[in-house]
């Protein structure tokens, strides 16, 4: 059954997306079968690309949604979240 | 200068005589071709074959890094093979190829799409990202085209090559195999770009800001390399080669006579006791300046971890920065630096340019401003402070309350780790930089709260005379021999004798002969100067008595001039040397 879901997220890590944290969105991303996206203003980006995520320059403070939709369109959009919730695992 | 003559920016002292390696490391040109309709599915295959081996190379290379230069410099590698692997990317060539354009033109045009949206950018992480889309262009088309292999791995060992290039990129430096490149010569660059130091840590001659050095030097042509000078001779006679290597060897001659001084202690003749450390760069350098003999590092500057850089280090990289070199010295002091750059330095938030930035919002000021920033080094520091004699020295104070502040901060970095349960030292000694007047007028306003003073000589002369210390046009007014230097430098070190307050020197004035002479002379019992003069230090402190500097600098102090007051100290270091040039002679420039 495919199903859509979505959720805003803020980004809480002083360094903002930069290269380590896109590159584990990258990799929690491509567990999920659904196809998943990642938008900021009027710039929506695969986030199953690496550079379609580093693409979003997202700093600290940046507001993104989350969007999938495929079979694990729920559970890929609160993992992602999950992730940026806690830092990607960052201290401070 | 003869039209034979490249000049550029000196960055590492020496000479060599040796053929030039020009490593273009430039996007190839790529010729526009068309495939047949049943060629498609080959091309996509040869593209993956391509990728593989381009991710094989980048994996070997990033291993050699890891060994050679550690994990941290290896990280460099990581987001271009993570680009190799992009489904947005593959997807695309795919595409383009199943419209009939080959598999170097598809992926071609896919690299100039995404440059395009990295280059709009305003914010430096995206351009720190350009780099690596450009490194990976160079090599997936090389491999595509079936261009040779450019990488600097491949210069024969013993070549003793002149490495010439536009810019050395992190990724290139560290492939550097030493035994193979003599010297290093880049079009871009300045004296304190990545590169330079990295030549000065490791001790490779260097020139950068070549300019076109790239375009105007042939691949195997001798060439001799200044890096004292700055200059490439092209097309040397014999003569000319001859009279280089004979300076090469005499150079190192030099280091030898002073590396058979390493077990000597650092004593006058009249049996003073002088504490020579070291200052260090980077923390590469820890090794080189523990084996020079100094007694530890008396300024350890923190800049390479924020310069350059798109996103700020955090506490654990900045840990085994400071543990790095705190290791390396087994228990001697270590002094390290907070922050001293400007805020337009940083790599977070956008702030504004400064009309005045020497007199601006940077150092101890903006790290006071920053507080969630500065908590995080000095984290990181009281983590390294486990490992041995770790000492924080804050840079550019005027006021004793600039200290209290940084304390303040400090004692609550050291209960957060406490709260963490992280180990760590709470009470590591905190010192003032005294490199304003107004620090050193009011030196004593800092007893009770700073446990030592270090002089910072470059920046004490600057402020003190009012003269820009970067400015050519005033580089002979710019002397810490001036009466009113000399005399802020002895009240600095009279009020810490007084409080029994260590007082070190540790700019740039404490590695030549007569300013360090000068410094002896005024009490200072502590200079801390670049790894390869630790030695020439101990001949010229091993070569005089105490009390005659001590003489010599009551007259220096005296002197109505800078000129006099060099007379003055040259005339009693000819009188300790007379052979004069053994002292002279080797100067680090």
């Amino acid at each position: 059954m495919v199903t859509a879901a979505e959720r805003t997220v803020r980004i809480m890590n002083v360094n903002g997306l930069h290269a380590r944290p896109a590159a584990e969105v990258v990799k929690v991303a491509s567990r999920f079968k659904s196809d998943i996206t990642m938008v900021r203003d009027d710039l929506e980006v695969n986030a199953k690309s690496i550079m379609g995520v580093m693409m979003l320059a997202a700093e600290f403070g940046a507001e993104l949604i989350v969007r999938a939709s495929g079979p694990d369109a729920e559970e890929a959009v609160a993992a992602i979240a999950a992730l940026i919730a806690n830092k990607f695992g960052e201290k401070k | 200068m003869s039209e034979r003559h490249l000049r550029g920016i000196p960055a590492s002292p020496g000479f060599v005589v040796g053929p030039v390696h020009v490593l273009r490391w430039e996007v190839p040109e790529v010729p526009q071709r068309v495939i047949a309709d049943e060629e498609v599915e080959g091309e996509i295959q040869r593209f993956h074959a391509v990728l593989g081996k381009a991710r094989g190379r980048l994996q070997a290379i990033r291993e050699r890094a890891e060994r050679q230069a550690g994990e941290e410099e290896a990280k460099i590698f990581d987001m271009q093979i993570l680009l190799l692997q992009d489904a947005e990317l593959i997807a695309r060539v795919e595409s383009l190829v199943r419209q009939n354009l080959s598999a170097e033109t598809a992926f071609e045009v896919t690299m100039l799409e995404w440059r395009h949206h990295f280059t709009r950018h305003t914010s430096p992480m995206m351009r720190e990202r350009v780099g690596d889309i450009t490194d990976l262009q160079i090599r997936v088309l090389s491999l595509l085209l079936e261009l040779p292999d450019h990488d600097p791995l491949d210069v024969p060992k013993g070549a003793n090559a002149v490495l010439v290039t536009h810019d050395l990129t992190p990724s290139l430096t560290v492939q550097i195999d030493r035994e193979a490149i003599g010297a290093i010569a880049t079009d871009a660059g300045t004296r304190v770009s990545h590169v330079a130091i990295l030549a000065r840590s490791l001790g490779i001659p260097a020139v950068v800001g070549l300019k076109e050095a790239t375009r105007r030097l042939h691949p195997g042509e001798m060439v001799i390399l200044d890096g004292s000078a700055g200059t490439i001779l092209e097309q040397p006679t014999l003569d000319e080669m001859r009279e280089a290597r004979e300076r090469s060897s005499r150079a190192e001659r030099f280091t030898q006579e002073l590396l058979a001084l390493k077990e000597e202690e650092p004593v006058t003749t009249d049996g003073v006791e002088i504490t020579l450390r070291a200052n260090v760069d980077i923390p590469e350098e820890a090794d080189l300046a523990a084996a020079s003999g100094a007694e530890g590092v008396g300024l350890m500057r923190t800049e390479f971890l924020v310069i350059s850089r798109a996103t700020m280090p955090d506490e654990d990289e900045q840990y085994r920065a400071y543990a790095r070199v705190v290791q390396s010295f087994h228990g001697a002091p270590v002094v390290i630096r907070t922050y001293d750059i400007g805020g337009d330095k940083l790599p977070v938030g956008g702030h504004p340019h400064e009309a005045n930035p020497f007199l601006g919002w940077r150092a101890i000021r903006m790290c006071l401003d920053e507080p969630q920033l500065f908590i995080v080094q000095l984290g990181a520091l009281l983590r390294a402070a486990a490992h041995g004699d770790l000492r924080i020295m804050l840079p550019l104070v005027t006021s004793v309350d600039e200290v209290r502040a940084a304390r303040a901060l400090m004692n609550e970095a050291a209960a957060d780790l406490a709260r963490r349960g992280v180990p760590h030292r709470a009470d590591v000694p905190l010192g003032v930089m005294v490199e304003t007047p107004a620090s050193a007028l009011a030196c004593d306003t800092f007893i009770g709260e700073a446990q030592f003073f270090s002089i910072g000589t470059n920046d004490l002369t600057q402020y003190t005379l009012a003269v820009d210390r970067g400015n050519v046009e005033l580089a002979d007014r710019f002397t810490p021999l001036h009466p009113a230097v000399l005399r802020l430098i002895a009240r600095t070190v009279e009020v810490g004798a007084k409080n029994g307050i260590d007082v070190t020197v540790c700019g740039e004035m404490a590695s030549q002969p007569v300013m360090a002479l000068a410094l002896l002379g005024l009490g200072v019992r502590c200079l801390s100067v670049a790894p390869r003069s630790v030695q020439l230090m101990k001949r010229l402190v091993r070569g005089i008595s105490a009390r005659k500097a001590a003489d010599a600098a009551q007259g220096a102090l005296g002197a109505r001039t800078a000129y006099a007051a060099e007379e003055i100290l040259r005339a009693c270091l000819l009188d300790a040397f007379p052979r004069g040039a053994e002292i002279f002679d080797g100067l680090p420039t």
